[in-house]
This record gives C-alpha cells, structure tokens and sequence, in this order.
C-alpha cells in the first residue's frame, strides 16, 4: 500500500544522497587522483613534467569552468590572468620590486591580485552582450601582454624574469608534479562542491533560463563577482605555478593559442560538469605529446575538435558519459498531483496583506498596453485574469513581477509599493510565477531545477559552498527534501533525476509550478498554465490550484481556458485593450454583455 | 607628421570599416556574431599573394579570383558554422562554431602558407609617398562598397529581401521569401566584401595569417561603438579608429597606442552597451 | 623473514646478471648512436635563423655518417622545431633530456626559448652548444656545461659602435629593436656600451615585430636629429619594414644594425632594390669577400661542397649555414677524441684552443664559455649579397 503522507519510497531512493551515491559521483575522480598519485612509478620525468603542466592548466581551467562551463560567459581571453599571476609570482619572488618574498607567499599575493583582476575582466559580463564581451576579454589579454612587454623595469619586459623556485622537497621534478596534483586535487573538490550546492545550480539558471533565475530571487551579479573573484585566484596562482615550470618567463610565452586552450578544453568536456572539462585539460595537454609532427598541428587539432564538439555533441564528454540519461523513459506517463502534500510544502500564510494594483498605467511607444487598471488579489483566492490577445494580461504579470515599471500608478503588497524593475526581488516578497513558455535548464535533472527554486532559502556563504562546511550541507539536506516534497505534490516525483529536457510539455507546466511552489509563495502567478495539457490534466491542475489557494495563497490565474477559469476562480477580471472590461465572480462575468462580446462568445 | 597620420589612418580604417561591413552583413542575414569576419580579411591578402605573386596570374583576374574564393568561403562557412546552430541562437554555440573554424582556416594558413607575412604585390604604379595607392586603395574600396549596398537595399528586389529577412525573418518567410538562399546570399556577399578588405589592405598587411586575430579585433570595434547592423556606424567608427590609433602611434608609440586602443574601447562599450547609435534591447520576458 | 637458500641462490643469480649486463653495458655504449638533440625554430616568426642553421647540421651529420661515423658510432639528429615558442622549446627541451637521452643538445638558436631551455638543460646535466647573442645565456658556475660558440651581445654591439663611430664618424644615432627576449637585450646593451663610448643616443625604443607601419618611429627618429639608424632584430618582416620607409621618406642616413638585414628573407620583402643600398650589416671574416671578391680558402671549399649538395644559399645568410654545419663537426670531433659521458666532454670543451670551424675558430676556457674571437667580427655591404656572403664595408679597416 502507497503510504499517503509522504513521497514514495522509490523516490526517496531515486533521491538518495547518502554515501552509495556520494561514492558513483566520485570515483572517476578518484581513479584518477590515484592514478596521478602513481605516475612516477610507470612514467620518467619527462612524463613528470608534462603532468604537472596538465595539473597546472586544470587549476586554471577549474575555475575558468565556473564562468564558462557553468556561467555561460564567453571569456577567452582568460590568458590574462595567468599572465598576471606568473608575473607577480615571479617578480614578488625575485625580489625586483620588493624584498625576495617566500614562493609560497609570492604564489598566495598572487592569488589576491588575480581574485581582484578576475573581477575587473570579468565585470563587462554584467552589462555586455556575449560576443562583446568575449572580444573585450580578449582586449585584456592583449593590454596585459603589452603592459608586460612596456614595464621593463619590473617585468624585464622583452627579457623576462625567472620564475619562482619551490624549495624542498617541491624543487624536484616529482616534489613540484605532488605540489601541482595537490593543488589540482583541491581545486577539483572545491569546483566539485560549488557544482553541487545552490550557487552551481543559479550559475546554470543565469546560463539557460535568466529569467526563471530572476524570478527565484537570484541575482546575477553578486554570483558572478564571487565566480569572478574564486576564478581569477586559481588562474593567477596557476600562473606562478607555471612560470615556475617554464623556469623563465617572456611577454611571448603567453599566447593567444593557450587562451584557446583553456577554452576549448571546457567546451570539449561539456558545459556544467567538473569530470568533463578535467579530462578535456588532461586530453588536450597530452595530446601533442605524442608525436613530434603535431605539435606544430596543435592548435588546428583543437579547433576542429572544438568544431566537431558544436556540431555533433554539444554536450561535450561529459554527454558522452552521462549514460543514465540515456535510459529510456517510462511510456504514458501520467501527472498525479498529491494536493495533500501540500501541507509540508507551504507555510500558512498569516498577516499578509492583498497584492493590488492602482490605477496602473504602461505604454510602449505608441501602444498603450495597459490603460488604467485597478486589480486585487487577495490571499486564498483564486483570482482569473482573462481577455483576448493583446489585451495586456501577460504584460500585467510581468509588471507585477519587476520586469516593468508602471509609468502611472502603484503595485503594492500589504500597502508597501514593490521596488520596480527589479525582478530578482520578488522572490523574498514570496511572489513566485510560472511562464508562458516554460523556462527550464534542459541539461539539469529536474530535481536540480526545483532545487533552483529554493535557492534564497539557503543560508550559507559561497566559500561555505566552496569547502562543504556543514551550514552548506545542511542546506542541501533541506532544500532537497523540500525539493521531493514539492515535486511529489505536484505528482513528478518519479522524473526526479531525469535530464528536464526529457519531459513532455505537460510535465514542464507543472514543474514550473514545483519550482514555483519552492518559495513557499503568499502570491502566485501563473501564466497560462493549461495551455497544451489534455483534459484530465487540466482537470487535475485546477485541483491542485485550489488547493494551493486553500492553505493561504493568493493566485492569479491568467488563463484562455475559460472551463478551467470558470471552474476554480473566486474572482474574475476581464482585460480588453489595457482596460478592465468587467469584474466579479465568475458567474457575474459568463453572462455580462460586453464579455460575451468582446471575448467569450454566446 | 600630419599627412602620414591622416593617408595611413584612413587607409587602415577604410579597411577596418570594411571588416565591420562584413560583421554587419552576416549579423543582419542570421542575427549571427560571426568570429569570421578577420578570417575573411586575412585571406584576401593571402589569396592575393597567392594568385598574382605566387602562381603569375595578371592582377585584374588575381583580384576576381581572390573576391570569388572569399564568396566561396562565405558559403561554406554559412552551411558548416551557422546553419547547425541556428536552432538554438540563445545558446550562443555560434560563437564557438564560427571561432573554431576561423581558427582552423587560420592555423592551416600558417602551416601552409607561411608564419611570416609574406610580400604582397604592388597592384597599380600610381602616386608615391602621402598619395601612393597602397593609401588610397581602401578607401576607395570601403566607399565603392558603400555606395553598392545601398543601390543594393535600395533599388534590387534581392536587397530588399535582404532588408526584409534582417528585419522580421518570421514574416518574411510568411511572405514566402526563401530565406535560407538569402542568407547564404548573404554570406556570400560578406566573403567578397571581407576579401576586398584584405586584398584592397594588402600592400600595408602584407600576407600574413596573423592578420586575422588583429582585424577580426579592430574590425568589430567599429560595428561595436558604431551600432551592430548599422553600416554608417562602421565607417565612420572605422576611420576614427584608423585615425585615432595613427595618432596614438605618433605620439607614444606602438606599445601604448595598442593599450590606449583598447581601453578606449572597453571602456566606451561599458558606457553605451549598445554602441553609440545602437538600439535598446528588446522584450526577453 | 628469514633468509633460505633459495633466498640466496636467486640473490646470486641477480647479481651475476646486473654484473654481466654491467660489464656488456660499455661494449653496448660504444656501439649506440652518439644523439644530437636540435632545437631549431623551423616555423613562427623568429625562424629565418633555425632555417639556414639547419641545412648546414643536415649536412655535416650526413657527411660524417657516409664517412662512417665516429668511432663506428653513427651521428643520430634529433630535430624538435620550437616554432619561436618558449613554451615549446621547454617541452621539446625536457624530452630530449629525459625521453631520448641525448648526448648533447645543440639550440635553441632564439635568445627568448634559450632563456628558458637553458636552465632546465643545465639542471639535467647535459653538454649544451648554443649559438644566441645574449650575454646572460652563458655562466661558467650556474651552466657549467653550457658553451657558446658564437659571439655575445657585447662583441656584436662593440663592433658595431666602432664602426659607427670610428668610420662613418657619426655622433647622433637611433637604436631600435623589436619585442622579443633578443631585440629587448640588445637595446638594453646596446644604448649604455654607444653612450660610453661617447655617442648620443637620440632614439631608443622596442616595437612589435608585427606592427605594419613603421613611419611614426622613423619620423620620430628624424626628428630627433638621428644620423644613423641601428635595428637589432632577427626579423625579417620587421627590417624590411624599416629599410623600405627610410627609402619611402627619402631619408639618406645609413642603417647599421643586425646579420639578418643582409638575409634573402629580407631582400625579398624590400620594395626596391635600391632600398638595400647603405645598408650594413654585422658579418664575420670567415663569410665576407675579401678587397680581391674571394673568400678564405675553409670558406670557399665549403661553398664547393654546399654547392655540389644543392644546398640554397642565396635566400639566406652564409655563416648561419657555417655555423650549422661546425656543430655537429666540433661535436663528433670531441666524442672520437673522449667519448660521450657528459663530464669528459665538458672537460674537453673547457681546454678546446682555436677550434677551426668554417665559420670561425672557438676557444674555451674553464672562465669563459663564450668561444668566439672578437676580431673575427666585421661590417659589410647587405646589396652587395652573392651567394648569401658579402662584401666588406667601405673605410672598414682591418
């Protein structure tokens, strides 16, 4: 017998985290690690060297990997930074400009200096377009080159400078390949970690659906200043690490081919994913290796492997391995919502106030989208919102939620006005929304997509994330068991781990609603939620809407179905070119006049 | 000192704007940022160097030859790069399609080719010193190319089409335009044009594979400040690049003038994302 | 655990066999190849030397091998071209050390990849002959088996300023260089050793090789009342750009500066050919025609056999081919008279006195690995190019 209080058992097990699970994530990377740990055992030094070279580009391709791989930021000019850290490395060392610092010291100041250039390169992301700010990342690269080649009394610009030297036990060729492999170990588990947490999941959502993030409260640039910082150290620490490989650096080792290096190594491993890109670094180090002859041909085989990768497997290795999302999917596959699950999903709504809108007014250019509209929602209501095309119904939702300024009126929850224009603010106002069309990470499990939803709930700090302190395990324990309890309550929990790109369109609506349902929301906004569902799942949804109602929250239901708005609202307001055309109960509205007119027909 | 700054400027801006045309064109046809475009200003001076040095042939028929291989390469770049991702333009996997190959033709070029820029032939025995061809050549291009588009958009029924696809590609296709053809039409048409740039640009560039990071660069700041898709912008945003890094050059040497450049453009960019005369961003939600 | 008999007997039986393999290893040594590791720049754009250096070692290892190697030891070339990359040049350095062991390595022949391979060739413990200009390359304590045998920046630039200064008796000049690691040394050499010497250096500065104009410099240069102009690049691309703007400009002032101004690579980017004219480049005696047009008599007959292997000389500078070729000679010279342990060629090289290689005779001493003579070092006349030699400069004496 199906326990009625809670998930399934099988989906608490599809869910599991404990240690079996813990252990599948990990062994390739610990195959890996003990095979690195082994290599002086079948390999000479040479192998040494070129080893801890591929260790030495993966500490800056594993940060690298947030802003590209997981953020979708086009940085290839990140050469930059490893410029910047080699030379500082190398000059604090060497004593030129300062006292001779300690390595260890001159690779951590380092390691300060990249965190703020790793910001500064990377804060054009904020404002720019994709293209614009890949082609600006590249003017860092070229500025910093130049500014090495000019500065010749700290640099030694055409001439270089020795790069640092490890001291014992680190001076050898094995002592420094451990020192590399521990550092690429460290920054693996961190990049791991940050993977799996709240922040890895909102750098996706920023990636693939930005406005769904926003809608979750996440704000992007904050993230990505912490992604900047975090990358920008590991790029300029690798860069000591390697102007100590390369025993002297000069302006022209630093070349274009390495930025594109590092970048086509993520993208060859796949985007968000931590194993793909590693292997990608270590593939792409190696590979030339192997034969004298391609060495000159390097850069070539890059690109075409990075061309072959966009065309035919955009997901990169990473794909590739990902052979449990190649399992085929139950057939007929049905949506049965558990209204009674609601209990654990929502708070009770107490002492919250009506959302209204006064005298609300909006044009664009010459069309005045919404002219004068008066709308109250208040909290255990289902409130419609209905009218033909055009009429401004989506155009109202998006003003409540931030993404327009009303150029007249007022929107305001218990009296106070919402800040507007800021999207991203909603969420603590515990307004959440669906969308008209779903917005969803395709290459997330949907468990990871509801998880997005909660992400504001989480109480722990980036670097928390970062080294898996236990404040950042205990968000994951509870966003997670919210996440099940939500998606068993809108009847999927059985697709948790299924890649979201996997589902039908019906399963998207209500895993909007899943995520929606994550902010525990006084208000939710649905934008035309039936549309494309059959009958009995519309049926079912209009069940599970009022039940969301009944435990307190206000919705507004912006529909076409009039059988589904008739069925379930208390209140119905009729929109027609930016006005309000009637309002009232639902049976006040099916026989007005001027409804029946204007939109519903006899 | 202000006749070099002002002959070498406009010649090398010339060939900038030119390389911003080539932006525009392809960005107009497909809504596509395109990493080809340096690539495509290389290969004329490469393809010029090729054909009239190389293998002989009179400079007339090297030039025809040279804008027939850039409107091949348009071509396929259009079926290899851009088709395959058109599904998915938010994913923005164009910009990776397009910089892969740009690469590839790149490094191919510097091992076959050469990695040493290359002697390019003098093409006319006009004018020496301030008013030598090799100056005024670009600009003559970049004005010719000009004046072409907009009898081009204004006047053909191809042009218009054109015009038509860039600006609501949904309708026009409801309209019955076929705009697959149109758009490989259109890179077609940025492969000459790009090719022009480099073969017009040649006697300065010289043929060499390294010129196709530089004007895939300098060749887009202008489309940057200027207004992506907006051709006027190019040019002049072309010149004035041209004249002001002459003038940079000039006055603290080469180094800096590549540092001033650059910082003037990134931090003209963060002033006005959308260029100086670009439009605002539409609706995403 | 205690020690059995079997313990014992397959001890026993170890050691006589690490004992026999010892005592077969020599037999073994003395017949493997002698392994030459080369790191030429045969492609990018510092490669005009790593091309013409390397037909004169193809050459010399091919001769000494038909004549039947060393000691029945055959020559074994093992080419790694760095591609002017000193990422590169460090990999190809570190395999040829630890992967194909090689005996000694010859390169690399850029200052920029030498900076950077030399230390770690050094650390290895391998005999290393380099060619490269620049000074630091060489340290008797920190490199103790690293040998030039080749001038240093300081001979060169001595040179030149007493060419300038004693014979085209100019007081004024401009020194520019490009943005490498040599092109930067040189400069910063170059401009205290004219100062010294009583010259007034009105213009000195480094640019991007790759920079397609060139005007703003040379114009700055003239204004500065420069009366000579003195590049110090292995660029090709970069010298013919200079050399064409002082003739676009009509500027009549004579261009000093370095070997690769009189290379074909050059003469083939100038505009015009009277462009070349009062243009002098450093040379050496072994390479240049003498007042009656012959070269020294090692020299011709080393012309006769380039010319009988269909050997290009024209396009290129003869001396980078001689000093090719001199490599692997000096280097199986000392491997017949030694062997091939890293120590005794060292100590060889240490006590070598006048060396005749074709490009000119090499001393070391256990103070001073830079082997090249001084006087051996003169100017010469880039147009009047024959056969990748020239002519000796107008009013250059002895």
């Amino acid at each position: 017998m199906t326990d009625a209080s809670a998930p399934s058992a099988a989906a608490t097990r599809l869910a599991a985290s404990g240690l079996p699970a813990k252990l599948e994530a990990a062994w390739p990377f610990l195959t890996l690690g003990v095979a690195g740990a082994c290599l002086p055992l079948f390999g000479d030094t040479y192998w040494g060297v070129i080893a801890a070279r591929a260790c030495v580009y993966w500490v800056l391709v594993s940060g690298l990997n947030l802003v590209v791989g997981f953020a979708g930021q086009i940085a290839i000019g990140w050469v930059a930074l490893l410029t910047l850290g080699a030379y500082t490395t190398s000059v604090l060392a060497a004593g030129t400009v300062t006292p001779p610092l300690s390595p260890y010291v001159a690779l951590a100041l380092a390691g300060a200096v990249g965190a703020v250039f790793g910001v500064i390169v990377g804060l054009p992301a904020l404002r720019l377009r994709t293209f614009y700010f890949a082609m600006t990342t590249l003017g860092f690269a070229t500025i910093v080159t130049q500014v090495a080649l000019a500065w010749q009394s700290v640099t030694g610009g055409g001439i270089g400078v020795e790069g640092p030297v490890l001291p014992e036990p680190f001076s050898s060729t094995w002592g420094f390949y451990y020192f590399c492999l521990g550092l690429a170990g460290i920054c693996t588990w961190m990049t791991a970690n940050l993977a799996a947490s709240r922040f890895g999941r909102a750098l996706v959502a920023i990636r693939d659906a930005e406005v769904a993030a926003e809608a979750a409260g996440i704000s992007k640039p904050r993230l990505l200043v912490a992604v900047f910082l975090f990358s920008g150290a590991v790029a300029a620490i690798a860069g000591g690490l390697f102007a100590s490989l390369q025993s002297y650096i000069t302006p022209d080792a630093f070349t274009f081919d390495l930025s594109v290096l590092f970048f086509i190594a993520i993208l060859i491993g796949g985007r968000g994913s931590i194993l793909g890109p590693l292997l990608g670094t270590i593939i792409l180090t190696v590979l030339p290796e192997f034969a004298a002859p391609l060495v000159a041909w390097s850069t070539f085989l890059y690109a075409a492997l990075l061309l072959i990768i966009v065309l035919a497997l955009p997901g990169g290795i990473a794909a590739l391995l990902d052979y449990k999302n190649r399992r085929p999917l139950k057939r007929n596959r049905e949506i049965v919502p558990r209204p009674d699950l609601l209990a654990g999903v929502l708070a009770r709504n107490a002492g919250v106030g009506a959302l209204t809108l006064d005298g609300v007014a909006l044009s664009f250019g010459g069309v005045h989208a919404i002219d004068g509209l008066d709308l109250e929602i208040r909290p255990g209501e289902v409130h419609g919102l209905i009218g033909p095309n055009g009429s401004g119904k989506t155009t109202t939702l998006n003003m409540i939620s931030g993404y327009y300024a009303p150029q007249t009126g007022q929107v305001r929850l218990s009296g106070t006005t919402l800040p507007p224009r800021a999207p991203h603010l909603r969420a603590a106002h515990r307004i959440a929304r669906t969308f008209q069309t779903p917005r969803l990470i395709g290459a997330a499990s949907v468990l990871q997509n509801i998880m997005v939803g909660g992400t504001i709930d989480g109480r722990g700090m980036f670097v928390e994330s970062l080294l898996a302190l236990p404040r950042h395990r205990r968000d994951e324990a509870a966003l997670r068991a919210a996440a099940m309890l939500a998606l068993a309550a809108v009847g999927l929990e059985q697709l948790a781990p299924v890649r979201a790109d996997r589902l039908q369109h019906g399963e998207l609506r209500f895993m909007e609603i899943a995520r929606a349902l994550m902010l525990r929301p006084a208000f939710l906004l649905l934008d035309e939620p039936a549309a494309g569902l059959s009958a009995e799942e519309i049926r079912r949804l209009g069940a599970l809407i009022v039940a969301i109602s009944r435990r307190g929250t206000g919705v507004l239901l912006v529909e076409h179905h009039a059988d589904l708005i008739f069925d379930i609202c208390d209140r119905v307001t009729v929109l027609n070119l930016g006005k309000v055309l009637a309002a009232g109960t639902p049976a006040e509205i099916r026989s007005h006049r001027e409804v029946v007119n204007a939109y519903l027909g006899a | 000192m202000l006749e070099s700054i002002v002959s070498y400027g406009l010649a090398i801006g010339g060939v900038y704007a030119l390389i911003g045309i080539t932006y525009n064109v392809m960005f107009t046809a497909s809504r596509v940022f395109s990493f080809t475009a340096g690539m495509l200003g290389m290969l004329g001076g490469v393809f010029g160097a090729l054909f009239i040095n190389r293998l002989g042939l009179p400079a007339g028929v090297g030039f025809i030859a040279t804008l027939a291989a850039g409107a091949a390469i348009g071509v396929v770049t259009e079926a290899v790069t851009v088709r395959p991702v058109l599904k998915n333009l938010e994913q923005h996997l164009y910009v990776l399609s397009t910089l892969a190959f740009a690469l590839l033709v790149q490094q191919f070029t510097a091992i076959e080719w050469s990695t040493e820029p290359q002697p390019f032939p003098r093409l006319l025995n006009i004018g020496e010193s301030m008013v030598d061809q090799q100056f005024w050549l670009p600009v003559l291009a970049c004005a010719t190319t000009i004046v072409g588009l907009e009898l081009l958009y204004r006047y053909t029924l191809v042009g218009r089409a054109f015009l038509a696809i860039a600006e609501d590609s949904y309708a026009a296709r409801a309209l019955g335009l076929p705009e697959q053809n149109l758009r490989i039409a259109s890179y077609a048409l940025a492969g000459v044009i790009g090719t022009l740039a480099g073969f017009a640009g040649g006697e300065m560039l010289l043929a060499f594979f390294a010129n196709a990071p530089m004007l895939n660069f300098y060749g887009f700041v202008p489309v940057a400040l200027g207004g992506m898709g907006s051709n006027r912008g190019a040019v002049i945003g072309g010149l004035a690049l041209g004249l002001f890094q002459q003038a940079a050059n000039f006055l603290v040497g080469g180094i800096f003038a590549s540092v001033a450049v650059f910082t003037v453009f990134i931090i003209v960019l963060l002033a006005r994302p959308e260029g100086l005369a670009g439009a605002a961003v539409t609706r995403r939600v | 655990m205690s020690i059995t008999r079997r313990h014992v007997l397959a001890g026993s039986a170890a050691g006589a066999a690490s004992l026999a393999i010892g005592l077969v290893r020599p037999a073994i040594a003395a017949s493997e190849p002698i392994r030459i590791g080369f790191l030429p720049a045969l492609t990018g754009p510092s490669s005009s030397t790593g091309i013409a250096i390397n037909r004169g070692t193809i050459l010399a290892v091919e001769e000494i091998n038909a004549a039947g190697g060393v000691n029945g030891r055959l020559l074994e070339l093992i080419t790694r071209d760095t591609q002017s990359d000193p990422t590169k040049a460090v990999n190809a350095a570190t395999e040829l050390t630890r992967r194909q062991h090689v005996h000694v390595v010859w390169g690399p022949l850029n200052s920029g990849e030498a900076l950077a391979a030399t230390p770690l060739i050094a650390r290895d413990g391998v005999p290393q002959l380099d060619p490269c200009w620049v000074d630091t390359l060489t340290d008797v304590k920190k490199y103790p088996l690293a040998f030039r045998n080749a001038p240093t920046n300081h001979q060169i630039g001595g040179a030149a300023n007493r060419y300038v200064l004693g014979v085209l008796k100019v007081k004024k000049v401009a020194v520019i260089g490009d943005t490498t690691g040599y092109g930067t040394a040189s400069v910063e050499t170059y401009v205290p050793m004219l100062s010294a010497a009583g010259a007034t250096v009105v213009y000195h500065g480094e640019t991007d090789a790759s920079n397609p104009d060139l005007k703003p410099e040379l114009l700055r240069m003239r204004e500065a009342g420069a009366e000579a102009i003195m590049p110090w690049s292995v660029n090709a691309g970069f010298l013919s750009r200079i050399i064409n703007t002082r003739g676009q400009m009509g500027w009549d002032v004579p261009i000093v500066g370095q070997t690769t101004l009189g290379s074909g690579q050059t003469k083939a980017l100038l505009e015009k050919p009277e462009y070349w004219d009062k243009v002098y480049q450093n040379n050496f005696r072994s390479c240049s025609y003498d007042a009656s047009g012959a070269l020294p008599a090692r020299t011709a007959a080393f012309v006769d056999r380039l010319q009988a292997a269909k050997i290009e000389m024209g396009d290129t500078l003869l001396w980078w081919i001689a000093l090719g070729y001199d490599a692997p000679k000096l280097i199986a010279e000392t491997v017949k008279a030694v062997g091939s342990a890293p120590d005794q060629i060292g100590r060889h090289w240490n006590s070598l006195k006048a060396w005749p290689g074709v490009y000119g005779d090499i001393t070391w001493t256990p103070e001073q690995h830079n082997g090249y003579p001084d006087d051996e070092i003169v100017f010469c006349q880039a147009s009047s190019s024959h056969g990748g030699a020239f002519k000796v400069a107008p009013g250059y004496g002895a």
